[in-house]
């Protein structure tokens, strides 16, 4: 019997479609793999059936009950729970203090009762076979146990069915089994669970049925045994759709950069050379070292062994000796990292300049109005005034001005981190325009992304990492979304162990 | 380009439709000179009601008070700090210390050079300790200045009771500037107390100091590079830094600007007052520095306000003081409370206006959106 089913589920923003008629049911008891690449709509749907956003049609129902408008404190109580990638634990407080976080126990005088609740925690960790102290502090807790804490608090309310969100992302080996063993003993118990990963191994390993989404529609659903993680990634990425008018292959300079054994923070013993007017992409599921790699390429990241070279000279240190060598960045999460929100466009393209000039301490602002609309017509930004706030922009844009202010610094290594987060998708394409326009012009290019569609589209070669490492170097011809994601998802590894057995 | 220059065009004409938007935008920028211009008007009306007339002289000494010029020298520092998003407890007793340090070196020296470098000296080490500890070792900056706002002030206090007096320049436990000499005459009549007479209207010396030193930092925030960097690492420390800035070197410089500054007013206080007593002088500076910083319309929590702010803040400050005083129903006690109120009231206005501006805003949206 299905404990949940959606119907018909549609959902747009503004214009675009996020979710279109998707049907999705969990049986009562398993573990249902829920999946698609990024975009495809899984957090939509999910944040529908948690009550965070409401469905423009479709039905919902629930243990039994239908519920047409749902709210969070309403789905909260009919037992759906939501662990979330990003921890929901406070950290300055004990581990059966969060257990019973606004449900605490009081005793008749008034105060806390914390050795019944202590005991209850205890009572419920020895169900699951979790061992964590019920007294220890959250914040001295691992990752792997901060999870398992929020999943036990979830339970503790009586949660029926539980959407983990990537819960595996920042766990070890041993922590990934524990979950699972602890997962399997919920299901026996009745308990259903919604699982969202990108990891083809784990999903494998521990989901009984799933269901694929991509570009907001329902696409396949069934028991896992019954496919392939070859199959299954057939299905998530689809048709291809090549837009081959864009790329072009170009002539390539001298070797620019050259990483010998180079590690650091989540990457080890990469060996990687590009050569002028390249364009390099990596990609690989989160937190697979990339990100930090290309950080640590800007000096925002310690290296901690091995060799990089620009041009022949090797470059240490902080962020301002590698501006020097003219290397740029484009961080991931704009907002974050790359927005300076209380001052203007002009202002926001100059800040890296102003770092490099320091000598001549006096703002020329006839120099820098110039400078900023020819970069401004360059990159095609559409802004009014430039002394607007940067905050007028829109999400594509505010990445033009970020572009500009790198090129404003001459930067002819160009890293950019996940650039097209939270822009639309003409916006999109713009930017990737924009990417062989400038390799055209002798730069180079390193373009962290998750969207593997999108790489075929702009990039010579595709680097694909898993856990810290290159798994594996695609030339231009040979990238195929298939066996990207394959070695990205380390599918290559389990469809091996599948075959053994 | 010709598509941009068209949308500069029409938001341009827009904006200056009507008299309205452009004062609604004037108070938005400015509103900091409208605060002041209306405690001016308040003082106006009280010294009426006690029966005087309001001259120039009321103005005049508004600009060369204490909480003015002393009070407003070290505020410009204090903004800096505010704008990297950091906070300096400890310029009170900076003041002390380095009035003291010039005092001791004019009375032993006699050099008017030597005395306003020890000013300096000593203001740089007051600044560069709370700089380096909360800008390098990365300690809170209320924590750090807490703790050297009681150091700085206590080891002035112990030193002046066990230096002779011909050093400290008076027998009790005070810091004076040795009288008589020509020098001392030029600096304390001269200059400290010193007025520009140009026919009815006279303004001190010190004043057109304070000023000038403001009008330097308000182009140093305007049109330098530096000032630029401030303000981003107070808007978004992790872009600032991702941009190149050196955020740690920002923060550290701000607190030596801020020592210096204080050297500067310890330099004036010498001049103008003549001594200064450990114990008592320069208590709760930092708080007035603060408020007027606040009054100036300077954005707490970093990254925001105009320098020219803290001049209009300082004064406004000072002008609550004269109406507070000028009021005889007030005993000496209860003032504290009414600037406190004051403050309160200025710093409500400032945080609940955009709030509720964005409430009627969502509001017509939201009505806009329902006729549709």
């Amino acid at each position: 019997m299905s404990i949940l089913e959606m119907k018909g589920i549609s959902k747009a923003f503004g214009g675009a479609k996020a979710l279109t008629d998707v049907d999705f049911s969990v049986e009562e008891g398993e573990i249902h793999a829920l999946l698609g690449e990024n975009g495809a709509g899984k957090s939509t749907l999910m944040n529908i059936l948690t009550g965070v956003i409401q469905a423009d049609s479709g039905s919902i129902r629930f243990d039994g009950k239908l519920y047409p408008e749902p709210g969070i404190r309403q789905m909260e109580q009919a037992g759906i729970a939501f662990v979330h990638q990003e921890l929901n634990v406070i950290n300055d407080l004990a581990v059966f203090e969060n257990i019973f976080l606004q449900r605490e126990l009081k005793k008749k005088s008034g105060l806390l009762d914390k050795k019944t609740m202590i005991a209850q925690t205890v009572a419920l960790f020895d169900e699951l076979g979790v061992e964590l102290s019920p007294t220890a502090m959250v914040s001295e807790l691992k990752t792997g146990q901060k999870q398992l804490l929020e999943i036990c608090r979830a339970l503790h309310m009586d949660a029926k069915l539980l959407i983990l969100d990537e819960p595996t992302t920042a766990l070890s080996n041993a922590e990934i089994d524990h979950l699972f063993h602890i997962l399997k003993t919920l299901k026996a118990k009745g308990k259903s669970f919604v699982f969202i990963s990108h990891k083809m191994p784990e999903i494998f390993a521990v989901s009984d049925r799933y269901t694929v989404l991509r570009n907001g529609e329902f696409i396949s659903s069934g028991n896992i045994t019954d496919v392939t993680p070859h199959q299954v990634t057939s299905d998530m990425v689809g048709v291809q759709y090549v837009d081959k008018d864009v790329y072009e292959r170009r002539p390539l300079g001298d070797v620019v950069l050259e990483l010998r054994g180079f590690s650091g923070h989540g990457f080890r013993n990469i060996d990687l050379t590009l050569r002028r007017g390249e364009i390099v992409a990596f990609t690989g599921l989160a937190g697979c070292g990339a990100s930090e790699l290309l950080q640590t390429m800007f000096g925002a990241l310690p290296a901690e062994g091995g060799q990089l070279r620009i041009n022949g000279t090797p470059v240490h240190g902080g962020i301002h000796s590698f501006m020097k060598h003219s290397v740029g960045m484009l961080p991931a999460n704009r907002k974050e990292n790359s927005v300076v929100p209380d001052m203007n466009i002009l202002e926001n393209t100059y800040l890296a300049e102003h770092t490099l000039s320091r000598r001549r301490p006096f703002i020329r602002q006839k120099a820098e109005l110039s400078r900023y609309n020819a970069l401004r017509d360059l990159l095609r930004i559409k802004a009014g005034s430039p002394g607007d706030p940067i905050t007028s922009l829109s999400g594509g844009n505010q990445q033009k001005v970020f572009l500009a202010r790198w090129l404003n610094i001459g930067a002819d290594l160009l890293l950019f981190d996940n650039p097209t987060q939270g822009v639309d998708v003409g916006a999109k394409a713009e930017i990737y325009r924009l990417i062989l326009q400038l390799a055209a012009e002798g730069r180079t290019v390193i373009l962290n992304t998750l969207e593997i569609p999108e790489i075929r589209k702009v990039s010579d070669r595709c680097v694909v990492f898993y856990d810290g490492e290159v798994a594996k170097i695609f030339d231009h011809d040979e990238i195929d979304e298939h066996a990207v994601m394959l070695y990205s998802t380390n599918a290559v590894h389990a469809a091996g162990v599948q075959s053994h057995v | 380009m010709s598509e941009n220059k068209v949308a500069e065009k029409k938001t341009a004409g827009k904006k200056g439709a009507g008299f309205l938007p452009l004062l609604g935008k004037a108070w938005s920028r400015y509103s900091f000179i409208f605060v002041f211009v209306i405690i001016l008007i308040v003082y106006a009306v009280t010294v009426h009601v006690n029966g005087n007339t309001f001259k120039w002289s009321h103005i005049t000494a508004i600009l060369a008070s204490q909480n003015t010029v002393i009070v407003g020298t070290m505020a410009i520092g204090m903004a800096l700090i505010i704008i990297t998003g950091q906070i300096d407890l400890s310029v009170g007793s900076s003041l002390v210390l380095c009035t003291g340090c010039c005092i001791m070196v004019f009375n032993v020296t006699g050099s008017i050079l030597l005395m306003l470098l020890a000013a300096l000296g000593s203001g740089f080490l007051c600044g560069a300790i709370n700089g380096v500890l909360s800008g390098y070792a990365k300690m809170p900056p209320f924590i750090v200045t807490l703790g050297t706002m009681l150091i700085y002030r206590s080891l002035t206090l112990s030193v002046v009771r066990e230096l002779d007096s011909s050093v400290t320049g008076s027998s009790s436990s005070q810091f004076a500037m040795a009288s008589g000499s020509p020098k001392y005459e030029l600096l304390r009549m001269k200059f400290g107390t010193g007025k520009l007479v140009l026919g009815s209207v006279s303004i001190p010396y010190i004043t057109f100091l304070f000023i000038a030193l403001l009008i330097l930092f308000v182009i140093v925030c305007r049109s330098t590079k530096y000032g630029k960097s401030v303000y981003a690492v107070g808007s978004n420390e992790k872009s600032a830094r991702l941009a190149g800035i050196n955020v740690q070197w920002t923060k550290v410089s701000v607190f030596i600007i801020t020592g210096l500054l204080a050297g500067v007013a310890a330099f004036i206080q010498a001049c103008k007052i003549g001594n200064v007593t450990p114990a008592s002088s320069g208590t709760s500076y930092e708080m007035y520095a603060i408020a007027a910083v606040v009054l100036g319309g300077i954005n707490m929590a970093g990254g925001r306000g105009n320098m020219l702010g803290v001049l209009f803040g300082a004064l406004s400050y000072t002008t609550i003081n004269f109406i507070i005083v000028s009021i005889p129903a007030l005993s000496t006690d209860i003032q504290n409370a009414f600037q406190g109120l004051v403050l309160i009231l200025v710093i409500l206005v400032q945080t609940v206006g955009p709030v509720i501006r964005e409430n009627f805003r969502n509001a017509r949206k939201r009505r806009q959106a329902l006729r549709q």
